[in-house]
């Protein structure tokens, strides 16, 4: 969460994607246990593991038969005395099994140790070292990755018959470490550039010292999968070796088990159990290190799970407010939100993003949505629009969101598709992410015309070209792809993808904010004009106030997910009357005006997970009294303005 | 074109560094297993079989390493391998052409169907969150997924072709039907490799729902999937051109690179079975201690999968315009 602080920093948007590694990797071996009991999956791998460990360091104790002693009468079936009968050759198939899962066990931590240690040493390296030598350690990387690798070390064995448990280690560990090198490298490519790692370097750190303290750290839980992935390898490997013989028959595993199986013809000999009973370990084992792979991926990749907001678990602190007064203007609104509540699913309560919103536009109106990030300006632009889920999570709990006479919130996914991009279309954050990579700006144009309309190829052709000059694109750039264009291009062609219709509302989430200051400017110029020729209304959701200053009717300051203040953008910038829309100003410079100081506002929003009592900017506010913590504070109109503060109480 | 260029120069590094490993490891071995093997063939075969071993590993004693090296590489590039000695006198290409239509047919066919299934259904799953198909799926694939291909084949075995005679339990064809291109032998070929087949199917086509349930998630918190929503396209057209023409890119370099898995796989499942294909004919030649035919059938091996690995490559550049634009 950063601070509006005093400085111009803010005045300049942050650009680029928001950190890939989540906190949650960075946590201690207690939060990722917790997350382990967590976990279903997780947890029956565990145990699982447990279980071999168990059996691999006490064999003595669990199967007091001897799985060598060729003793008892050949092929018995089950029975007390043998759990699982005996082999062809006299042996006792349970204390095999049990003495059998020493060696598994050995190789699959063994090799995946190695060959996670490889990975680490290679991957890390070329990401950091960079140039020529990631060059070669990378097609070193790629050429190991596709080669065969089994047949190889079929190759290698077969020159080297019964070879030692530490030649098949080192080389099933030389063999398998590719997979992780490639996945270690990337993430440590995306970590490069980071501010922790640039202010390492600044300090003088040696290259070692960073990677061992600074990169690896960060990247703990694909390590494990490496190591992880590698083992269940090197188990499944080493078991394919021992069954076609290139183990060493005399040794006790599970692999070589199969050999002796298939070798007895079990299956004809009327023995399924020979081969069944050590298959079905291998697999076990396998799947424990499978299970906790998977599991890993999903604590570290929060999307992977699926979760529901439990609506009876959602803090209702507040009663619904009052309707706010009607906003100006005599003509029928084009859309009013009212008591809107979007709340989204953590591992602990729901937590309520858009606290009981209550909106109203008019026609050709251009409303501004500001506020720091995290204040759920998004959400509610996404609550509206009826777009929210990952990434944004999120679902509407409470409230109504009225368009031409309907409520969206109600309508089914089927009625919904009519109503968008013909009278609602919606501008997004990075053109560069919005754009589908695969398809031309002309196809992507088409299909939005196909779903609403019975326009001719022609006809999509040519609404197409003109649109693009409406936002002063060359239609040649029509049938480029994406990536063809510069990010300045993109932006406008989503722009233009959205007037295809000519719709009564257009929804935009920071569409400048990737650009520079001076194509802000000109794009902010051209959206107005644009509003004003066609008479579309805007809701446009920025955090740089002063990028709206000149451009919107009506200003919406949020925080911590309420509505903090609704005013005219002109009312709002002479005479603010939160503290909070007070503090914002004060953050950015003015362009023309005399030299002030900024001030900004000191600390950051709350965890809306655990707001405090009575104002939610109470905590910062720097004129904050006792009654501001007394209780929910409602909003007030005044002057036609709405506004949550208790300072207004007295000027109602 | 600078994509698929590139893509080619990685085909010839990989398969120089294979052929490499084919003339370096016998070398390598503690005793030289090589020179060791011409001493205990020398006088015992005719010289005929001494020269093919001495192509097999590009040994002439009057040689220096090195310009035995390059005359191996001449040899391999010409394709002369040698002659096997299980199959004397026919040479290592023939045996290896021989095998070769039985595991396009068997392999190919069912790694390719395994992969466009397992893709089809990791869509649905990761389209449908929470359903039926994501919530029992991802699961049970985890688990098969750690199932040895040879011990699945073993137990298909054991219940349809032992237990209850559904299907022949071992080899490509009955040795009753001559070989040829009629329907009884085709009829017939077919009904032998049912179960090594689905043997394949069941253990690789986990993997490709999984990464590709994996990758379509994280398509899907993609804006463009959620601008397409905004768009108010069918669910249809979101779910293909949006989120599966992206998903499946990174699940074709998995493919690439869990070919490898697969066909080690394969290998042994066409062992269980007697399957008279490559990876059967590579494991007999290495119990005959045949090391020119298991040289030989090494190299194909790899130039399967990396032809197979060009494919997906040449796929990819169909279907991801930015790679065709890549300098």
């Amino acid at each position: 969460m950063s601070s509006v602080g005093a400085t111009d920093q803010l005045a300049t948007p942050p650009v680029g994607p928001a950190p890939l590694v989540a906190e949650a990797e960075q946590g201690r071996w207690w939060d990722v246990w917790r997350a382990i009991s967590r976990n279903k999956k997780a947890l029956v791998g565990v145990l699982l593991l447990l279980a071999f460990v168990v059996l691999a360091i006490f064999p003595g104790q669990i199967a007091p038969e001897d799985p060598t002693a060729q003793i008892y009468d050949p092929a018995l079936g089950p029975s007390w005395h043998h759990l699982l009968g005996t082999t062809g050759r006299g042996e006792d198939v349970f204390s095999q099994l049990v003495w059998g899962t020493r060696l598994s066990l050995v190789i699959a931590l063994a090799v995946g140790a190695l060959a996670t240690v490889l990975s680490v040493l290679i991957g890390v390296s070329a990401a950091y070292l960079g140039g020529i030598a990631d060059g070669i350690l990378s097609l070193i990387t790629d050429v190991i990755l596709v080669l065969p690798i089994f047949p190889l070390i079929i190759v290698i064995a077969a020159y080297r018959k019964n070879s030692g448990l530490f030649t098949l280690i080192v080389v099933l560990g030389a063999l398998g470490w590719s997979y992780g090198a490639r996945q270690l490298r990337s993430q440590t490519l995306s970590l490069r550039t980071r501010d922790f790692l640039e202010s390492a370097r600044v300090r003088g750190e040696r290259k070692f010292y960073v990677i061992l303290f600074e990169i690896l750290p960060t990247m703990t839980s694909l390590i494990v999968a490496t190591f992880l992935g590698a083992a269940l390898y090197a188990v499944l490997t080493a078991a394919g070796l021992q069954f076609i013989g290139l183990g060493d028959p005399n040794s006790q595993s599970w692999g070589t088990m199969l050999y002796w199986a298939q070798n007895g013809e079990a299956l004809f000999a009327g023995m399924p159990l020979w081969a069944i009973a050590p298959g079905v370990c291998i697999a076990l084992l396998g799947a424990s290190f499978a299970l906790l792979n998977y599991a890993f991926d999903e604590i570290s990749s929060p999307a992977l799970r699926v979760r529901k907001v439990e609506r009876s678990r959602i803090p209702y602190r507040l009663p619904p407010p009052a309707g706010p007064e009607p906003g100006p203007g005599a003509e029928q609104p084009v859309l009013k939100v009212e008591d809107l509540t979007v709340a989204y699913a953590t591992d602990d309560d729901p937590v309520v993003a858009v606290d009981h919103v209550d909106l109203e536009l008019a026609r050709g109106e251009f409303l501004a949505i500001v506020g720091e990030s995290g204040c759920g300006k998004s959400t509610l632009l996404y609550a509206i629009a009826r777009l929210l889920g990952s990434p944004l999570p999120g679902e509407i709990v409470n409230g109504r969101v009225l368009f031409q006479g309907k409520d969206l919130v109600l309508l089914e996914e089927r009625e919904l598709r009519r109503v968008r991009w013909r009278d609602l279309s919606v501008v997004m954050q990075s053109a560069m992410n919005a754009l589908n990579p695969v398809l031309t700006v002309a196809e992507q144009m088409r299909d939005a015309c196909r779903a609403h309309s019975n326009m001719s190829k022609r006809e999509i052709e040519d609404r197409s070209r003109e649109v693009l000059r409406l936002v002063s694109i060359d239609p040649i750039h029509l049938h480029s792809y994406p990536h063809q264009l510069s990010g300045g291009m993109r932006q406008r062609a989503m722009i233009a993808m959205a007037l295809l219709f000519t719709p009564d509302l257009v929804i935009m989430d920071e569409p400048t904010s990737a650009l520079d200051v001076v194509a802000q400017r000109s794009l902010m110029v051209q959206i107005k004009e644009l509003q004003e020729r066609l008479g579309f209304a805007v809701i446009f959701v920025t955090h740089d106030m002063s990028l709206v200053r000149h451009f919107s009717d009506r200003l919406l300051v949020m925080y911590a997910g309420q509505i903090a203040e609704l005013s005219e953008t002109r009312e709002l910038f002479d005479r603010p009357l939160h503290p909070y829309s007070h503090g914002l100003l004060e953050a950015f410079p003015s362009l023309r005006g005399p030299k002030v100081r900024l001030l900004g506002i000191p600390g950051s929003p709350p965890d809306l997970a655990n707001l405090p009592a009575g104002c939610r900017f109470a905590p910062r506010c720097p004129r904050v009294e006792r009654r501001c913590t007394e209780g929910e504070v409602p909003l007030y109109s005044v002057n036609g303005s709405l506004v949550r503060c208790v300072l207004q109480e007295d000027r109602r | 074109m600078r994509f698929v260029l590139r893509r080619l120069g990685f085909f010839v590094v990989t398969l120089w560094a294979a052929v490499t490993a084919n003339f370096l490891i016998p070398r390598l071995m503690p005793g030289n297993p090589a020179l060791a093997l011409m001493a205990r063939y020398r006088g015992h075969i005719n010289p005929q079989s001494l020269h093919a071993i001495e192509i097999a590993f590009g040994v002439n004693k009057h040689q220096s390493v090195l310009s035995s090296y390059f005359s191996y590489l001449g040899n391999v590039f010409r394709g002369r391998f040698g002659v096997s000695l299980t199959f004397f006198p026919d040479p290592v290409t023939k045996n290896v052409l021989q095998a070769l239509p039985w595991t396009l047919a068997l392999v190919g066919v069912t790694t390719i169907l395994a992969f466009l299934l397992g893709t089809l259904i990791g869509l649905l799953a990761a389209w449908r969150r929470g359903g039926v198909l994501d919530s029992i799926l991802p699961p049970l694939f985890v688990i098969t997924s750690a199932f040895p291909y040879f011990w699945l084949a073993m137990l298909a075995i054991w219940l349809f072709a032992i237990k209850y005679h559904w299907l022949p339990q071992s080899g490509g064809y009955d040795f009753t039907t001559t070989v040829g291109w009629t329907w009884t032998f085709f009829w017939d070929a077919v009904k032998h490799s049912i179960l090594p087949a689905l043997t394949i199917l069941v253990t690789s086509i986990g993997g490709w729902i999984l990464t590709m349930r994996n990758n379509t998630i994280t398509v899907l918190t993609e804006d463009y999937v959620r601008m397409a929503r905004a768009k108010g396209l069918g669910p249809w057209r979101v779910m293909w051109t949006y989120a599966g023409r992206n998903a499946i890119l990174p699940n074709l370099t998995g493919f690439a690179m869990s070919l490898g898995f697969v066909v080690s796989g394969a290998i042994l499942v066409e062992f269980v079975f007697n399957y008279p294909g490559v990876g059967w004919m590579f494991l007999q030649s290495v119990e005959q201690q045949d090391y020119a035919l298991m040289q030989g059938l090494f190299l194909m091996i790899v130039v399967a999968v990396l032809t197979a690995i060009l494919a997906a490559d040449a796929a990819t550049a169909l279907l991801d315009p930015r790679t065709r634009d890549l300098r």
